[in-house]
Formats: structure tokens, sequence, C-alpha cells
């Protein structure tokens, strides 16, 4: 009867330390997880940070040469202000749609002047601009798939007691506004999320 | 339904799991195999019939197991450094557009893989169309790409194909195939040996042996079959960061219809590039056979898949590349081409004017044929070709005069020489100075007079008085022979020496008061009069 005792013990004690160290396995991806996630936010923020740099030296070089075009440096001009200057996530988002589609038509124009297209500094800066658009894309991507793969170890059993245990919050997915989600009229080679 | 690549990932993620767990245990069969083919030659031939012996077989297998990770070691340390240096792979130059944009690409893909591992990018100087991944236990790693593949390729494309290479590294496939290169290509060796030996001993090959060489022949078509995997995963991976299928569909095709670099990129290296350098006919082939003996899955199947993702299919993707391709020939059929004489006298081309404007050496001089015509003439003669140069000072920060060089026919643009304004020519570098501006540019000494400057100078001198030897006792005077337009009344100017004690042509306009100088004979002649060099030697001009 002792030994029947001492054996429902031991395999009660190895239970419990089988489901402690689970627990903590779990606790810790789910935190590693979620850091992964708030890394990749941020990475967002780093490449618009990028792209709003560029965009002073993008406008003083086409400006002496899109004399007609003045307009369209202007939306480009305060739609990077109004980015710089956004502090609320939403408000932000709007602002960064704004200024990919400024952007969007000011380099449909360019395509439209034969001495801005040929120039060896316009060219070097739509690169760039080429490129820190990518960049961007490839952060939300990056961060809408950590985001898909938060959300499924958290709701999955027996993931989820863990999570509501610890209070784990579901991360929300990056998503494109509806403009951007229309298919761009100039090829201009910046990609859309 | 076709599979997603989401779908292909997870399927290949198993499969060569799996595959590699039984690579490894052939690893061990192989090795228990040649050991035994050992001891059946030259100990115990009854070895087998008195059953195993697990302790015996545990040292092999430890001590098997012990070279092959020594091996691997040594081919694994350093791999990224003796692969650049074998390939002659050097780092993008930031300066050239085309690998800077190689550079951002690299850049975008750390961003899309969440910068887990810092990956270079390196150029490989050959026109073949190839990329390959490479990495060590250094912590190195590197994705090398041909230029052929870097200048034919659009952005999309490249992007597509350094996503393909960069997963190889990410995934570890490149470790993998060292591990297993390690593994088996001792063995293989070996097995070499072993069959030169017997037919040295003119006893063919040892039937003792024939086990290990069937393990070892079906290790090697494992390792191949879960290469192959390896690209379908790596193609797959590839669209799940890019989210592009048809790019990596197109720059696939692309690279099928070229040359991929046989006899550049040596064995060994096959299993690490996009597709298999050594352009088999089996590799292209389908079938089981096919599938067992080649390194890389065929290209129209994994172009099959790419496509299918894309919603599209290969007649339709051929359709679209053959009208591209038909568009850009007969719009470069409507073009009128040109051929140049370089610097050393070679006609170069055909080119089309976009071409021209790139040759770092076309200047207003250079004489050109136009294809169809076999006439020459100068370049700035040709109405189509000298917009050219017009473009090429209007994109320079130089102020642009109204003279013109009278011997290129191009705009001056204003300078300070010695602090005094000039006009140069951009192309010729001949100078323009009002002629009562010479007396203060010789007074002054900023511009150094070198080595070459002193050399050309005393040439110069001799050559010019021999001239003038020749022309006194011929009775010829120099001075009235007209040459050059002025470059700004556009009357002819008439060549005269700067002085009889300094012996240098200029040409000057009696009208505008204007000197002009060719190349160097300003420098010449600030030279000869700041060093005194005059000649001693020939019949005195008087």
């Amino acid at each position: 009867m002792a030994i029947l005792l001492l054996i429902l013990i031991s395999v009660l004690i190895a239970g419990l330390a089988v489901f402690i160290l689970w627990t903590i396995f779990i606790y810790n991806q789910l935190v590693s997880l979620r850091n992964e996630v708030q890394n990749a936010w941020k990475q967002i923020d780093v490449q618009l940070k990028r792209r709003h740099d560029l965009i002073p030296n993008l406008v003083s070089i086409v400006k002496g040469a899109m004399e007609f075009e003045q307009d369209t440096l202007e939306k480009v001009v305060s739609a990077r202000t109004r980015a710089v200057a956004a502090t609320k996530p939403q408000e932000k988002a709007a602002a960064e749609n704004m200024l990919t589609q400024a952007l969007g038509k000011l380099f449909a124009v360019v395509e439209s002047y034969p001495q801005l297209k040929s120039n060896e500094n316009i060219m070097q800066l739509q690169e760039e601009l080429t490129t820190t658009e990518n960049r961007i894309g490839f952060a939300r991507q990056l961060y809408n798939d950590l985001v898909a793969n938060f959300r499924t170890k958290l709701e999955i059993f027996p993931n989820n007691i863990i999570a509501s245990l610890f209070s784990f919050q579901r991360e929300e997915y990056y998503s494109a506004a509806e403009a951007d989600k229309a298919v761009p009229a100039a090829d201009i080679s910046i990609r859309k999320t | 339904m076709p599979l997603t690549f989401i779908e292909i990932e997870k399927q290949k993620n198993w499969r060569i799991g799996l595959l590699f767990i039984v690579l490894l245990f052939l690893y061990f069969c192989v090795t228990l195999a040649l050991i035994q083919g050992f001891y059946f030659v030259f100990l115990n031939p009854v070895f087998l019939l008195r059953g195993i012996n697990w302790a015996y077989l545990l040292i092999i297998m430890a001590f098997s197991f012990m070279f092959a990770t020594i091996h691997f070691l040594f081919s694994a340390v350093g791999a990224v450094g003796s692969v650049m240096r074998h390939l002659g792979a050097t780092l993008p130059d930031p300066e050239d557009g085309i690998h800077k944009r190689l550079m951002n690409i690299m850049d975008e893909i750390h961003v899309v893989t969440g910068n887990k591992r810092n990956i270079k990018c390196m150029v490989i100087p050959s026109l073949s169309m190839n990329a390959l991944a490479v990495a060590d236990l250094n912590g190195e790693a590197a994705v090398m790409i041909t230029e052929g593949l870097l200048s034919r390729l659009t952005r999309d494309q490249l992007e597509a194909v350094m996503a393909h290479e960069a997963y190889h590294i990410l995934s570890g496939d490149c470790l993998e195939t060292t591990v297993a290169a390690s593994f088996f290509g001792m063995y293989a060796s070996m097995l070499e040996k072993i069959k030169d030996l017997g037919e040295e001993n003119g006893r063919g090959f040892h039937p003792a042996f024939l086990f290990f060489r069937i393990l070892l022949k079906l290790s090697q078509i494992l390792n191949m079959f879960i290469s192959r995997e390896r690209e379908y995963r790596a193609d797959a991976a590839s669209v799940r960061m890019t989210r592009n299928p048809l790019s990596m569909a197109e720059a696939l095709h692309l690279i099928s219809r070229n040359w991929t670099g046989v006899g550049f990129i040596g064995n060994g290296l096959e299993m690490l590039c996009i597709v298999s350098p050594q352009a088999a006919a089996l590799d292209e082939s389908e079938g089981w056979w096919a599938d067992l003996m080649s390194t890389h899955p065929p290209i129209r199947k994994r172009m099959g898949i790419l496509l299918n993702m894309a919603s599209t299919n290969i007649a339709e993707l051929d359709a679209k590349l053959n009208q591209k391709t038909e568009t850009t020939n007969m719009q470069r059929s409507a073009e009128p081409v040109y051929y140049a004489l370089d610097p050393k006298q070679q006609w170069q081309g055909p080119f089309s004017i976009a071409d021209l404007s790139s040759l770092p050496w076309l200047s207003p001089l250079t004489w050109i044929k136009s294809g169809s015509e076999q006439a020459i003439e100068r370049a700035w003669r040709n109405p189509l070709i000298d917009p050219i140069f017009i473009a090429s000072l209007s994109r320079q920060e130089s102020e642009i005069s109204d003279f013109v060089c009278p011997h290129c026919n191009q705009p001056l643009i204003k300078i300070s020489y010695e602090k005094t304004r000039a006009y140069q020519c951009r192309f010729c570098s001949g100078i323009l100075v009002g002629t009562d501006k010479i007396p203060r540019i010789i007074a002054r000494r900023e511009v150094p007079c070198t080595d070459r400057l002193k050399s050309l100078a005393k040439a110069v001198l001799s050559d010019n008085q021999r001239k003038t030897t020749i022309n006194k006792l011929r009775g010829i005077d120099a001075k009235t022979k007209s040459f050059l337009p002025c470059p700004k009344c556009k009357h002819a100017m008439f060549r005269t020496f700067y002085s009889s004690a300094y012996l240098v042509e200029i040409d000057r306009c009696g009208i505008c008061g204007l000197a002009w100088f060719d190349a160097d004979e300003l420098e010449i002649l600030q030279c000869l009069i700041e060093n005194k060099i005059t000649l001693r030697v020939g019949i005195s001009p008087a």
C-alpha cells in the first residue's frame, strides 16, 4: 500500500514537473514571438524614417526642372511633413499612405520629363526610393507573417490556456489602405503593400 | 489544385529532414560495408558467418564518424573564401549602378528575413548566367552571382534569384551539402583507388567491395534526390519572401536559354548553383532515371510549379517573352547603327545611339561610319550623334559660353586658368584666351610644369625649329596659312609661332583678338618660358 502511494506521489510529482517545464517552455516561446513581432513593427519605422530622409533630396533635384508641376511637389512635401509629425498609429498609417500616393504621382510625372529621366542623380535617387519602398513593403510583410505565427501559437490548444493565464494579447495585422489596393496607373517600379 | 508555396515548403521540409537522416544512416552502412570488404580480403573471410559483434561495430562507427567530422571541419571552415578565390568573385562596386542595385536587393532580403543572418553579395566576373550560395563554419555566408546574370535580369527577377539563394543559406542547405560531400567524398575517392588497384593487378574489381560500391552509389543517388528537393523548396521560399512567382519563373526561363557556366563553375559546386552548370541533357529530361541522376530538377518542371502559383502556364510565358524579344528586335532593327574608331585605331561596333552615348572614349572628333553607308565622318558632323555631346555638357555643372571649339564644334565652357578667365573645350582640352591675357598667364606659375610637359616641350621645340628652317630655306611664310575658324567670329584664324624665341604654334584671330591653344600648347609655352628651354643646335632663323 505504502509502495503504491509512493509510486502515485512520484507520478504526481513527475507530472507536475513536466507540467511546469511545459508551461515554462510555452511561456518563453510566446514571449520570444511577441518580442519578434514588436521588433518587426519597429523595423517598419526604421524604413519609414529612411524614406522621409530621402524626400528632401528628391525635391531639391527635381524642382528646377519641374516648373509646371509645383502642385505635385508641394503635395509630396506636405505629405512628408504630415508623416513625420504623426504620432498616433492610425494617423501615421494614413499619412504614410498619402505619402506613398504622392510619390507615385511624382514619379509618374518624372517619366514625362526626358531630361529628368536621363539625369544620373534622379536615376540614383529613384533606385534609392525603389529600394526603400521595397524595404517598407518587406518589413510590413515580415510583421504580418510574424503576427500570423504569433496568433496561431496563441490560439492553439493548449497554448491558449497559458496565454490567458499570463494575459498575452493578440497583435493586430498591418492592413493596407483601400487606395493602396488599387492597381497603380503608371509603372514606377515601387512596390505597393 | 496547385500547391501553394507554404504547402510546398512544409512538404519538402519533412521530406528533406527524413531523407537526410536516411543519408546519415547510409553513411554508417557504407562504412561497415567497406570495413567488411577489407576484412574479407585481408583477414578473416568467415567473419560474416560468426554473427554481429556490436562493440566492434560501435568502435568502427565512432572512428568513421570522427574522421568524417574532421574532414567536414576542414572543408567547412573558410569555404566562402576558397570558393571566392576559385571563382575570382569580388564585392560589388558601389559606384556601379547595377552593382548598387544588387547591394540594395541584398539589404531588402535582409529585411524580409528579419536580419537573421548577415549574408554578403558578391559578383563573379563571368558572362555565364548562374548564381550560387556558400556558407562556412566561420559564420561567413555569401551569395555569388555572375556579371552575365546580373546584367540581364530585371530588378524583380534578380530579387527572386537572390531570395532563392539566401534561403539556401538560412535553411542550412549549404552546410548540409558540405556535410554530405565530406562524408561521402572520401569514400568515393577510396572506391576509385580500389578500382585502379584491381585494374593494375589485372584482377579487376574485387567482389568483396561490391556491397560497398552499391551502397555508395545509393547514397550518391539519395544525395542528388535531396539536392533536387532543396531546389523546389528554395523556389517556394523565394516566392514566400518576394510574393512574386512570375519573376522567379521568368528568371529560370532566361537562365535556361543561356550559358550556365560549364567549365567555369567546376564540379563540387554544382549543387550550390541555381541551375546546374554542367548543362547535361539529363538535367532537362523527365522520368525516374533523370530524376535519380541529376542534381537539379528540370527547369520546365520548376517553372511549371511557379507558374501554377501565378495562375498562368509555360505556353503563355513563352508567348509573352517571345513577343517582348520580337518588339526589342524590331526596335533595334529600326534604329540606325554606327561603327566608331576607338583610340587604338580599331573599328568598334555596331552601336546604337544609346550605346554610343555610353562609350567613355567617344568625342566629337571620333571617326564614325554609318552601318548602311560607307562614308566616314567626324562624330560632331552627324546630326543624330551631335546631341550626345550637348547633353553631356548640360549634365556638367560648368557654365557654357557662346564660343565654339574650332575642332569639335561644341560650346566652350568657362574656366579660370591661372586665375584668369579662359574658355576650354571639354572634349579636346583646347583653350581660348584673349591675346592680351597671354603675358599675365605666362607670368603666373600655378600650373605645374611636369616632366611630361618638359619632354613634350623639348620635342615640340625641336620639331618646330626643323620645320622653320626648311620653310625659311624654301621661302615659305607659315603666318599666311589659314587654318581654323575663330571660336567667336568664325573667320579663319592664322597660325603662327608665339614668338621667334619660343616656337610654339598658336592660332590667332586678328579681328576678335583671341588666341586658340590646342591641348597642352598653353602649358608647353608656359613650361618653355618658365624653364628657359631653348634649342642650342640648328640653323639660326636669321
